[in-house]
């Protein structure tokens, strides 16, 4: 079966670089699935089987530190893995989205081959 | 504090690592009043050990141009895909900003950005006398233009 990635971001640009992202990192995922904010995320979560969740921090309605802490209580998707990138890559907020469960971070602006690199082992 | 150097080296990172298009910065503008001839500008906002806006003004080919490289996909008008695009790389730009200030111990928040779109932009209060940088940078299709209002009160 094929995996599905979720990608987390307000921007649909932005939406579009990750995807074409992974395809030059060679990351084929069989379905890439999109959200506008941690809202929508938590709603394509519950509604889809996502193997990972690719997340923004800096975003409108529930940005993405909330969306992980709300996800981090719900026992139906708290396993799934996150990455998070983002343009906020501090250490204090990095500490604090890991304490809610993030696997890693990638700073924009991001090459493919940093994508893989921190993607590729949760796979 | 100096912010062209900063401002230069992020937009150059920006572009060489996720937009693809070639770009030389010019030197800081240094005069009063000039109408830069841009149709959208995308902005952000610092803020916390001092305040600032960090804008990004195109004209519509460059724009267009810019917009085009990050979807992989011509663009023929300015419309949301190009207020947005404008409106991650002045996100990027401030998140730039941000870790290279925290490294001289200068903390900064950033809001959302946003972006505007309008027959022309004007420049009309002079660098030298405001506390403001303007960095023209050339593009194949024309320049565009990275502004910071700042203030450090």
């Amino acid at each position: 079966m094929g995996k599905t990635v979720l990608i987390v971001d307000d921007s649909n640009t932005m939406r579009k670089i990750v995807s074409r992202a992974l395809r030059q990192a060679g990351l084929d995922f069989d379905q890439i699935l999109e959200a506008g904010d941690g809202q929508e995320a938590l709603a394509s979560l519950a509604d889809n089987s996502v193997d990972v969740v690719l997340s923004d921090i800096n975003m409108p309605n529930m940005n993405g530190l909330e969306f992980l802490k709300a996800k981090s209580e719900d026992p139906a998707i708290m396993d799934i893995p996150v990455v998070m990138i983002s343009t906020e890559t501090g250490a204090d907020i990095i500490d604090e989205a890991k304490s809610y469960g993030a696997k890693g971070a990638v700073k924009k602006p991001f090459t493919p081959d940093l994508i893989n690199d921190t993607l590729g082992p949760l796979l | 504090m100096e912010f062209a150097n900063k401002i230069v080296q992020a937009t150059e990172e920006i572009f060489g690592t996720m937009i693809f298009l070639d770009i030389s910065p010019e030197q800081p503008l240094a005069v009063g009043k000039e109408v830069l001839d841009c149709h959208v500008s995308a902005m952000i906002g610092l803020s916390g050990d001092f305040s600032a806006m960090l804008s990004v003004h195109c004209a519509k080919p460059t724009s267009l141009a810019i917009t085009g490289a990050m979807l992989g996909m011509e663009v023929e008008e300015i419309d949301a895909d190009v207020k947005d695009a404008l409106g991650e790389i002045s996100n990027m730009l401030a998140g730039y900003l941000k870790d290279a200030f925290a490294e001289e111990d200068v903390a900064l928040e950033l809001s959302i950005p946003t972006a505007i779109s309008g027959k022309s932009v004007t420049i009309s209060s002079s660098p030298t006398k405001s506390n403001r940088v303007i960095i023209p940078f050339n593009l194949e299709q024309g320049r565009f233009f990275v502004e910071m209002k700042f203030s450090l009160g």
